[in-house]
């Protein structure tokens, strides 16, 4: 077999990346439609309170407009409720606000500030009522109301409601005898810890533009990470019993992260351009806007408790965890799912009782966030296992070298774990021995010096029959052009999946041609580009195609020589059969005679990728399968100033068994950029409201993400590669991994260093300084 | 009012609202829209053109004040299908994700590298540290600068 069957492996330059150094690449703003009008809303400025009027009369007469409405003027009821989970929301207010950035009237008009002005021309009259933003108090017997409907809206059988309180999904994962957790523990740790709201901030703010042809189908373009969930989604909410007379379109996306996920504008973008038909209406959110009104991630409220014997072996837990989900919940469920049995970690415990909430608040309604319900509870057990190892008087590392999952042990959903799920143990060891290559200063006068080292773990949160799917065609002269509803948001899944199909297809990688652009007429089904799982199942399904292109090209050989397909060998440029052979362009469209006649048919394959085995949770144990696992470790070597507070991170380490990594430097860039992430959560990033329920954090300067001044002055990133026997090449999920560890290993730094023991986050400068400072009397 | 603006070497006659930024100058009437906008304040970098060589938040400058003002944008880096030493950079460091913050980083560092090609690495970390990149974690973006100022030096 000859040449590029090397493409997997290497650091190939992105497949976007020209496009995107030019400023040609499209994002969702630069689209450009004729006869497109604006719009721009009117958000309640009051976070719970009833509607009591709306007048709209004098927009409508301001020059340029040519709608304005509001749920009552739609004549808006419980039958235009949407979701996938819990049907809860309307695409906005009807006659109550839950939380102060709900949109309550919209006017679409010819320039945005023809719009903007008629907004000021609108008046509403409220009735507030008492808002609560704190989980725990929500679920208090005191707590006001905030879905007086909970329980009677439409959910799937998983997400069971309680009725007449806040709580939209309770999840209860009972293992081993749960009721007696601590029977056999010999010593016990516990404590509260917080993990607060947070915001995506994907640099390219949200924008969807919608119209509504002289048909009546629709066209919807949107920065969105899940173009299928929007068509289902719509299709229900209006009606349309076609999916084929819906077009949903996918440009470029600038960042995600989760925040692009299932919907947010969509449905309210769509229901304006219903009222102008042939018009597009385009509405794109401001900075303010993302914070306020799309979604946000985390706020979760939650109490841990571990039991171990004298000699450090684990026994038991048990946590409760709240989230604050904010003024609707359907984005949260699965959430709170993930969070509830991930909480455990990367350890082994024989008895687990781990309940979650998803509970309503008025903030603005909370969804996916890199990590998805992991970073959570991986915050708490690796805060946790620290007071472990100190009352035990155990060495850090030890006491967790001795818990880490073993192949044959149980997860707390009881799941086996196998050898090929990955080696966390030599994660670990290899991220201390990075730590190690760099001595750690001793404290001086100016500076503490304080180093620590995590575990890690997550599974991927899917639907049950989540799948990808996608398109092949070989073009005359071998050009490949793969279709794929799997969305390029900065991951670089273009560039990993040419990686994958070239070297399946023994082709150059420049051969071939993954599209980026989406349409749901055109793509294959994808369930959506979420839990970092665009290069393992999307990538399965490329595979599968291109074995199917091969065997077609083979098949058009063997009718041509009259030989049995198996003795036929491909190797990218050729089939042969001992010595006879055939150029692949002979048969790219089939092979011609030399009279004219044609035997055989174009290479054109599809492909699929079905998660297998994952089922529902059971509504009494909370037992479930999902998907399988990816283990690391992060560690960090850091200093404090002792005058400012100021935490520099001198070097972080991460170490993951990514099974197979198809492009290091991409992969490098998934790491790099996912442990910014994490950075900016432990020190810095925290969604704020005042005393009037409104958030106070709603620009980049407020809502602090890290900076390059925040950069570690050295990262380092190791890949073990244990392959994963269902992974293409062996590949396995790790994009939103490295956004995990941060929060904990830094705060167990500072910890180990200081004493002062922090349970939540963010440890900014003023909290740092101010924590020394008590310390000291 | 009325307004010349030299964009990318050509002459742009406006008329203007008194309000109206650079940013939307360039991106809703001339369609130039790989100036981006992240956020409208000042904030994050995206938005980052060149005028009059000095490297400048468009979102945040006042169209009116720019009569007979030289403005560069990402759109008149590169010429004839040529990248520019910057724009291969940023490829070859790997220091693209999503690009939405790309095309301002390009700029800053264009005025940056046009004025001083010897730039010191603080003033590099400087020049780069009024801008926010929410995928890479900013290592790769550092890579790409360094290079690119290798790059130049060595053309
Ligand atoms: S758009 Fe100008 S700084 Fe963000
Ligand atoms: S590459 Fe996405 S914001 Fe920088």
């Amino acid at each position: 077999m000859k040449l590029f069957n090397k493409v997997v492996g290497t650091s190939i330059p992105r497949a976007d990346a020209h496009e995107k150094v030019t400023g040609t690449a499209l994002y969702i703003d630069d689209l450009r439609f004729p006869r497109t009008l604006k719009m721009k809303v009117l958000r309640a400025g009051v976070p719970h309170a009833i509607i009591n009027s709306i007048e709209i009369s004098k927009a409508i007469d301001m020059p340029g407009v040519h709608k304005v409405f509001t749920g009552k003027s739609l004549n808006l009821d419980k039958n235009h409720l949407f979701g996938t989970c819990i049907f809860d929301q309307a695409p906005l207010a009807i006659d109550k606000v839950r939380h102060a950035g709900e949109i309550v009237a919209v006017v679409i008009a010819e320039t945005e500030k023809q719009a903007l002005a008629a907004i000021k021309n609108i008046d509403v009259d409220f009735k507030e009522l008492p808002f609560i933003l704190d989980p725990i108090e929500a679920v208090g017997k005191e707590a006001p109301l905030i879905h007086e409907q909970n329980g009677k809206y439409h959910h799937v059988p998983t997400f069971v409601p309680e009725p007449q309180t806040n709580i939209f999904y309770k999840y209860h994962l009972k293992k081993g005898d749960y009721e007696h957790v601590f029977q056999d523990a010999e010593i016990t740790v516990e404590d509260n810890f917080e993990y607060p709201l947070m915001n995506h901030a994907a640099i390219e703010p949200h924008g969807a533009i919608a119209q509504w042809d002289h048909t009546g189908e629709l066209h919807l373009w949107s920065s969105s990470q899940a173009p299928f969930v929007l068509r289902e989604v719509l299709a229900d909410y209006f009606k349309i019993k076609q999916m084929i007379k819906i077009h949903i379109h996918i440009p470029y996306l600038g960042g995600g992260f989760g925040g692009k996920s299932d919907y947010t504008i969509e449905p309210l973008v769509a229901l304006a351009a219903q009222l102008v038909p042939g018009y597009h209406v385009k509405f794109v959110l401001t900075r303010k806007e993302v914070f306020i009104g799309s979604v946000l991630g985390r706020g979760m409220k939650g109490h841990m408790k571990l039991g171990a014997k004298k000699d450090g072996t684990l026994v038991g837990i048990e946590a409760t965890q709240y989230f604050s989900d904010g003024a609707y919940g359907d984005t949260g469920c699965n959430v709170v799912l993930a969070a509830g049995h991930n909480c455990v970690g990367p350890y082994f415990f024989p008895k687990c009782n781990l309940k979650s909430f998803g509970v309503y608040t008025n903030s603005a309604p909370v969804g996916a966030f890199r990590g998805y319900g992991h970073p959570e509870g991986q915050f708490m057990i690796e805060r946790l296992l620290e007071k472990l190892a100190l009352k035990l008087g155990m060495e850090y590392d030890d006491l967790r070298m001795k818990n880490f999952l073993r192949p044959a042990d149980t997860n707390s959903l009881g799941q086996i774990i196998n050898e090929h799920n990955g080696d966390i143990r030599k994660c670990f060891t290899q991220t201390i021995t990075k730590l190690n290559e760099i001595p750690l200063p001793p404290e001086d006068e100016s500076f503490f010096y304080g180093r620590a080292a995590v575990g890690l773990i997550k599974s991927p949160v899917q639907t049950a029959n989540a799948s990808s799917n996608v398109f092949l065609k070989f073009n005359e002269d071998l050009t490949v052009n793969i279709s794929t509803g799997g969305v390029e948001l900065g991951q670089g899944s273009l560039t990993v999946l040419a990686q994958i199909a070239a070297q399946t297809l023994h082709i150059p990688v420049s051969n071939i041609r993954i599209n980026y652009e989406i349409n749901t007429q055109l793509t294959p089904y994808e369930w959506q580009t979420v839990a970092s799982m665009t290069t393992m199942r999307v990538g399965n399904a490329i595979i599968s195609a291109c074995e199917k292109s091969i065997t077609q090209f083979k098949q058009n050989a063997a009718l041509v020589w009259d030989y049995a397909l198996n003795d036929i060998v491909y190797d990218g440029t050729k089939v042969s059969y001992q010595d006879r052979f055939l150029d692949l362009k002979e048969l790219v469209l089939g092979y011609q005679y030399s009279d004219g006649h044609t035997v055989g048919n174009p290479i054109l394959t599809t492909g699929s990728s079905v998660v297998r085995n994952v089922t529902f949770p059971d509504l009494e144990t909370g037992q479930y399968q999902p998907y399988e696992w990816t283990f690391g470790s992060q560690g960090v070597d850091l200093k404090i100033n002792k005058k400012t507070g100021e935490i520099t991170i001198l070097h972080f380490v991460t170490a993951l068994d990514a099974g197979k990594v198809i492009n290091p430097a991409l992969a490098r860039g998934q790491v790099t950029g996912g442990v910014m992430q994490g950075i900016g959560q432990a020190l810095k990033e925290k969604i704020v409201y005042d005393e009037s329920g409104n958030m106070t954090t709603t620009n980049l300067r407020r809502y602090a993400i890290p900076r390059l001044s925040d950069m570690p002055e050295k990262f380092s990133c190791i890949f073990i590669e244990t392959p994963q026997p269902d992974g293409p090449f062996g590949a396995r999920p790790i994009a939103e991994h490295p956004a995990l560890g941060p929060p904990s290993v830094i705060l167990n730094a500072i910890q180990r260093v200081t004493g002062i023991s922090f349970t939540s986050i963010p440890v900014t400068k003023e909290r740092m300084l101010n924590a020394l400072k008590a310390g000291e009397k | 009012m009325e307004l010349t603006i030299i964009i990318n070497k050509k002459d742009y006659a406006f008329s203007v609202d008194p309000s109206d930024s650079l940013l939307s100058i360039l991106r809703e009437h001339l369609s130039l829209t790989g100036t981006k906008n992240g956020c409208s304040q000042g904030h994050c970098g995206a938005c980052t053109v060149v005028v009059n060589g000095k490297a400048v938040k468009s979102c945040i400058t006042k169209a009116k004040k720019l009569e007979n003002a030289e403005v560069l944008t990402i759109e008149g880096v590169s010429s004839n299908f040529i990248l520019h030493a910057i724009q291969e950079a940023f490829i070859e460091a790997t220091a693209v994700q999503c690009g939405f913050c790309t095309p301002g980083y390009i700029m800053e560092l264009y005025a940056l590298l046009q004025a001083d090609p010897d730039a010191e690495k603080e003033e590099i970390h400087k020049a780069l540290e009024k801008h926010l990149c929410r995928c890479t974690g900013y290592q790769p973006i550092i890579d790409a600068a360094l290079l690119a100022q290798e790059k130049i030096k060595n053309s």
